[in-house]
């Protein structure tokens, strides 16, 4: 399928590349692997008139446990020693994203910046324009909550979760300056909306504090079929615990909403008990409740918020365990 | 806006030249514009592994690969594989082993398990489901596929072996 007429820009620096997307501001969008955009554009999706190739940018190549460059690709993460020995729960993240091909080219800047999914989004131009377009991509009306203001697709990136849950920030740059945000504080508004990145913005990559390497981790996915598809749920827990009590425990999420869930207000108060079961139940129940998923993936919403219990449970007790 | 330009990339050892959009897909330059047809076009949406090619030795989805991203790689495609008037072990055991049938998805996963068999030349049975998840074959059931590897990754180590063996007379 022919993808739609672009100009392909081709920067070697991050300047240069901020500098070319301010140009043609509001009608650009960055390239990294292409493995989500390329997808898109063939969908016809909104795609734009240039194109910013980041490739030819060494700068954002790195990789180790305190940084993560924008281009590191998520077979390098999931090839390298060092990440398998010092923050395996990322490791697990990236080697349950798409396919091992998707993952050659597939980058983690490309992953965090995943264009959200929806049924009635994720579809050729045809069956679209069948179906009268809506809110995200043409039309002016949401298919699956019918009103005018709101897109519900559900993020569905599987880094983010475990990222949040390690404490990590994004490095970002602009015609402005740099800035450092947050994971938990970047992700917000609607399926349209998204993040905080603002137009002409890049995603440098992440930094994770030095402590994230103290804490045991995992990441579970629920899909489909085991290669391919995109997350229905993907839980990432990360648990410290001192003798027999919890120092630290995070749990986030994807796929249940248009941003990547982290619930540290109702973990933080459980700082200092011992891990129990009915701890852990009362927690589940908390998050089940939280949750909102609505009726535009491939599995039915109730069935996805009883899952994260399922999960919470035997993640839990893999980790506690984990450490005898 | 400008239409096709010339693009020069290096496929199967030789530097070749062609006029591409800026907005095509190395699938499509390879295919119209170097008349290699051996990669194939299955989902166009990268959930097939039909193709595949070897980019600077890493299995990659041509479907979903901007070819002006490609300039200054090394690209290789099912048409590079044999070695001369020989077929690469692999193309050999697929025929042999019934690895093909209709024969579609079969340059996707020769490709792909070249890179596997370039890293790995004992791959368990596992590592071989692994690797090649991400490409699809709606007619063999996977089971003669995963022997041909096996009896592919044969041949290589005992190639291997016979050239160290000579090496040591
Ligand atoms: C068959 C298939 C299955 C998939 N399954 C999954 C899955 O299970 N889980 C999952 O998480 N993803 C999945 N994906 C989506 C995608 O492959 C990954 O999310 C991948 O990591 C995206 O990275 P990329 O480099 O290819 O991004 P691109 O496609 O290059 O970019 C994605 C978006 O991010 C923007 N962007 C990229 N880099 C930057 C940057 N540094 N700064 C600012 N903006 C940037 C682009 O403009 C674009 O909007 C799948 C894709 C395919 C084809
Ligand atoms: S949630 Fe509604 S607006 Fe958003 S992509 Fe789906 S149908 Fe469109
Ligand atoms: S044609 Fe590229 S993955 Fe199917
Ligand atoms: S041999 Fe027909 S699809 Fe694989």
């Amino acid at each position: 399928m022919l993808l739609p007429r672009f100009e392909l820009h081709r920067p070697s620096s991050v300047d240069e590349a901020l500098t070319i997307a301010a140009r043609h501001a509001g009608d650009c969008d960055f390239i990294a692997g292409g493995t989500d955009l390329l997808q898109n554009y063939k969908n016809r999706l909104n795609p734009r008139g240039h194109v910013v190739s980041l490739l030819g940018i060494d700068a954002l190549q790195e990789l180790s446990p305190t940084r993560i460059g924008a281009l590191t690709t998520l077979a390098r993460i999931e090839e390298s020693e060092t990440m398998r020995r010092e923050l395996p729960i990322l490791v697990e993240a990236a080697s349950k994203v798409a396919s091992p091909l998707v993952r050659q080219t597939a980058t983690l800047g490309g992953n965090l910046l995943v264009e959200t999914r929806c049924y009635y989004f994720n579809q050729s131009e045809f069956w679209r324009r069948s179906k009268g377009y809506c809110l995200k991509a043409e039309g002016d009306v949401c298919l699956v909550v019918p009103q005018k203001e709101t897109c519900y697709a559900a993020f569905s990136g599987d880094m983010a979760p475990a990222l949040m849950a390690l404490g990590a920030s994004a490095r970002l740059k602009s015609l402005d300056g740099e800035r450092i945000v947050k994971l938990t504080e970047f992700y917000e508004g609607d399926g349209i909306k998204r993040y905080v990145l603002r137009p002409g913005e890049l995603v440098q990559g992440v930094e994770l504090p030095p402590s994230a390497t103290s804490l045991r981790g995992a990441y579970r996915k629920l899909r489909l079929r085991d290669t391919f598809d995109y997350p229905e749920l993907g839980l990432a827990v990360t648990l410290g615990m001192e003798g027999e009590k919890i120092r630290e425990l995070h749990v986030c999420a994807a796929a249940m909403e248009t941003v990547p869930l982290c619930f540290d207000d109702l973990t933080g108060s459980l700082h200092g008990q011992p891990l129990s079961d009915s701890l852990i139940q009362l927690l589940g129940e908390r998050i089940v409740k939280r949750v909102k998923p609505v009726k535009n993936t491939a599995l039915s919403p109730n069935y996805r918020r009883k899952m994260v219990m399922v999960y919470l449970r035997r993640m839990l007790e893999q980790l506690a365990t984990a450490g005898n | 806006m400008k239409n096709r330009e010339i693009l020069e990339l290096e496929v199967n050892g030789h530097r070749r030249q062609t006029a591409a959009r800026p907005y095509d897909v190395l699938l499509d330059v390879l295919r119209d514009g170097l008349d290699l047809t051996g990669t194939k076009r299955g989902c166009d949406m990268g959930t097939c592994g039909c193709c595949t090619v070897l980019m600077d030795g890493k299995p990659v989805l041509s479907c979903l690969t901007l070819a002006g991203q490609c300039e200054g790689k090394a690209i290789t495609t099912i048409e590079g594989l044999k070695d001369g008037a020989h077929l690469h072990p692999l193309q050999k055991c697929f025929a042999d082993a019934g690895g093909s049938q209709c024969g579609f998805c079969t340059p996707g996963f020769l490709m792909t398990c070249t890179a596997l068999l370039e890293k790995n030349q004992e791959p368990s049975d596992g590592e071989i489901r692994e690797a090649i998840s991400g490409n699809m074959c709606r007619c063999t059931g996977y089971v003669k596929i995963i022997e041909a590897i096996q009896q592919s990754a044969e041949v290589l180590r005992a190639r291997k072996a016979g050239n160290e063996g000579q090496a040591d007379v």
